[in-house]
């Protein structure tokens, strides 16, 4: 007869079982791919779910790309990669989601206009499946949580959890609690990002949080000294870099999100507050019109080659006489 | 009394428990893969009854609690209940320059302990666990720390110095600690036994050969020098560790790849040594199988490998001023018969008659290697880091409660 681990437990002290084992991430967009691997690299186990079994298996054959780059960058082995992967499954069926601890939605819709009503629509659908402490959480960087719960029969339980790109280098993550947002279901997040090895940045919701409420205010002035013909594109990166400490300059953090990302953001923050600083600057207007996306399309501010090499850029400062 | 004896690593922990002072071991198992999927406990006893469980192991003290109830069930169990247990020693990888032998452990060692994870901030936090386990599950047993670090704290500051500004060792303490020390213990000691002798009379040159490998310098019966330093980096090219490197080709290295600290750090710990220069495996089997069947790279990384160990060893002699006895030890050293006779060709001139036939084909048996009436004595002992723990542990709590 098996026997089984359970009976040799000294049960009066063991821990509670299942705590904060698995993780539901809904949206195998590369943003998606980004959080499962980082997830599962931390030990947990990865329910990875989109709308189609296509987009499962570009989702996953992309984090097999990430892992595969930082193996060419010795930054891991093959068998760290095996195991990374063995910890993540790929899947449409949401009753997977059932043990989750968090299920985290990261979609990333490529229709014009908001995403609130799909984004409200994916809640539900993980609220039929999982068990009554999950925690459902929304990776958005503009929408209000409250707004994305409203249709949940508990929405206490939803929290923002924005994650910044690259997943793996960032070093903290936005924890946003609603209005309604239960102690218990943010604790839990706050506790699963710092098992994360990430430090919890705690804040109320408000549309674009921190980081992307600043940078689209950057993103925005910068298109206004391109415009105005006072510097280049690269001078103007290069300037924000040096001088700030900036990782990615304003142009090339733009291309990188994608232009008509931003744009999203942009019409998201403007709606919500007004400000003309928040406006879309007619510069990415015109850039997502002619579909000059940013870096994955190959063409944004800058040109890219294949390997996603900067190799010029597509507006030109007009020359400067005094 | 049974004592039981832990090594926590990051996701396993291995232990054995003693009858001591008689050294039999009454039960010994590994918990694998702690927190990961596929976990499991396997367990054997002295009598040969041996089971495997697999399922949820979230954390190492739930690993602990298995494994203890494991130790008291009646079909597997050695044990009537947890009463029964004496103390429990805990392998711990960094002690600094806080501990120079084994403790007692209390509040004040876990802390000093605590403080040492920026030193070893792979291997410190799990052996604390161990620690912190024990504590909440069994508080009235008595604990006991060995650590890897303590046997080298007798180097003088001028073999464990590094040439950088001063400022850097007193406000981080970057000095060379060396780690394998209860194996250096432990086989320099045996081996004198073995030949009648005071350890404090012979000059040793012990060398730990496993996946990881250190070498040490033994003068009047204690550490003067040995080969891996701050980290377990430094010293003798490694299964998967690179051992000396020009620190500027490090950072040529890193300038040129745009490597983070992290990654420089999974270059240096897990694609480098054997594997990164042979491209065949860390395993010297493989890699020496692979040289026999004509690669030639498996041939080269053999070279580098038994130059390095013998380039230690001339240091060694000339720092102790000559050279007594040679020991080899650890999975490669107590089983490749083949590493053995290539570190010691071509050093008869220091007085070593090497006898290549009572060397071929010994795999992990006591024997003294070299011919009778060699002035350098060549011997393979196997090494034994958990009795070591046992006998430290033992000792230590009989003193208390006497």
């Amino acid at each position: 007869m098996a026997e089984r681990l359970e009976d040799f437990g000294l049960s009066k002290t063991m821990l509670n079982k299942g705590a904060l084992q698995k993780v539901g991430i809904i949206g195998c967009g590369s943003m998606g791919q980004e959080i499962a691997k980082n997830i599962s690299q931390h030990g947990f186990d990865v329910v990875f779910i989109d709308v189609d079994e296509k987009h499962v298996a570009e989702g996953t054959a992309g984090i097999v790309q990430l892992l595969d780059d930082e193996i060419m960058r010795w930054g891991m082995t093959q068998g760290e990669k095996r195991l990374i992967l063995s910890r993540i499954k790929g899947t449409i069926d949401y009753q997977l989601l059932s043990d989750c601890d968090i299920v985290l939605e990261t979609i990333n819709s490529k229709k014009p206009g908001t995403s609130i009503e799909l984004r409200k629509e994916i809640f539900r659908k993980i609220e039929k499946v999982v068990r009554r402490d999950t925690v459902i959480a929304s990776n958005t960087a503009v929408l209000m949580i409250s707004d994305i719960a409203s249709g949940l029969e508990y929405p206490e339980r939803a929290v923002g959890l924005h994650f910044l790109s690259p997943a793996d280098s960032v070093k903290i993550l936005e924890v946003v609690r609603s209005a309604n947002t239960s102690d218990e279901a943010y604790d839990l997040v706050c506790k699963f990002v710092t098992m994360l090895e990430k430090k919890v940045v705690k804040l109320l919701e408000s549309p674009g949080n921190i980081s992307t409420r600043m940078i689209v205010v950057e993103i925005n002035q910068a298109c206004e000294i391109l415009m105005e013909g006072i510097a280049s594109i690269e001078d103007i990166d290069e300037t924000m870099k040096e001088s700030l400490g900036h990782q990615y300059g304003p142009f090339e953090l733009a291309d990188r999100v994608g232009l008509d990302k931003v744009m999203k953001w942009m019409d998201g923050l403007y709606n919500e507050f007004g400000g003309s600083i928040y406006k879309t600057s007619p510069v990415i207007k015109r850039l997502v019109r002619t579909n000059y996306l940013g870096k994955t399309s190959g063409v944004g501010f800058y040109k890219y080659d294949t390997n996603g090499k900067i190799i010029g850029h597509t507006i030109t400062c007009p020359e400067i006489k005094l | 009394m049974k004592i039981i004896v832990l090594n926590c690593g990051s996701s396993s922990i291995k232990y054995q428990l003693f009858e001591m002072p008689s050294q039999e071991v009454l039960a010994k198992g590994l918990v694998d893969k702690i927190g990961l999927k596929g976990a499991s406990i396997k367990h054997s006893r002295s009598d040969g009854v041996e089971i495997k469980l697999d399922g949820e192991i979230l954390n190492h003290q739930a690993g602990i609690e298995y494994l203890l109830g494991i130790l008291i069930s009646e079909k597997y169990g050695s044990l009537k209940d947890l009463n029964e247990i004496g103390a429990v020693g805990h392998r711990v990888v960094h002690a600094g320059e806080k501990f120079k032998r084994s403790v007692f452990i209390t509040n004040q060692v876990v802390e000093a302990l605590e403080e040492c994870i920026d030193l070893a901030p792979l291997h410190n936090p799990p052996n604390l666990e161990g620690i912190y386990s024990i504590t909440r599950l069994m508080p009235e047993v008595p604990q006991v720390g060995v650590f890897d670090t303590a046997y080298h704290q007798t180097m003088p500051d001028y073999a464990y110095l590094y040439g950088i500004p001063y400022s850097l060792y007193e406000k981080y303490k970057v000095r060379r600690y060396g780690f394998h020390g209860s194996s250096h213990r432990f086989v320099s000691q045996r081996a004198a036994e073995i030949l009648g002798k005071d350890l404090k009379d012979l000059k040793v040159i012990s060398c730990h050969l496993g996946n990881g490998a250190s070498m040490a310098a033994i003068k009047d019966g204690q550490s003067l020098d040995t080969s891996m330093g701050m980290t377990p980096i430094e010293g003798l090219v490694m299964g998967t560790r690179c051992g000396d490197i020009d620190a500027g080709a490090l950072l040529y290295i890193a300038d040129k790849e745009k490597t983070s600290i992290q990654f420089t750090s999974t270059l240096l710990n897990k694609h480098s040594g054997m594997l990164g220069l042979s491209g065949v495996s860390s395993d010297m089997r493989d890699i020496e199988s692979a040289a026999d069947t004509g690669n030639q790279r498996a041939a080269t990384a053999l070279k580098i490998y038994h130059y390095r160990i013998k380039k230690y060893i001339g240091s060694y002699a000339a720092a102790m001023g000559g050279v007594d006895l040679i020991i080899f030890t650890g999975g490669v050293g107590e089983n490749d018969f083949v590493t053995r006779e290539k570190t010691m060709e071509g050093l008869e001139f220091m007085g070593i008659e090497f006898d290549k036939e009572k060397n071929d084909k010994l795999r992990g048996k006591e024997e003294i290697i070299s011919k009778p009436g060699s002035h350098v004595i060549v011997m393979v002992v196997p090494t034994n880091e958990e009795l070591v723990i046992a006998q430290d542990t033992y000792e230590i709590v009989a003193e208390i409660k006497n």
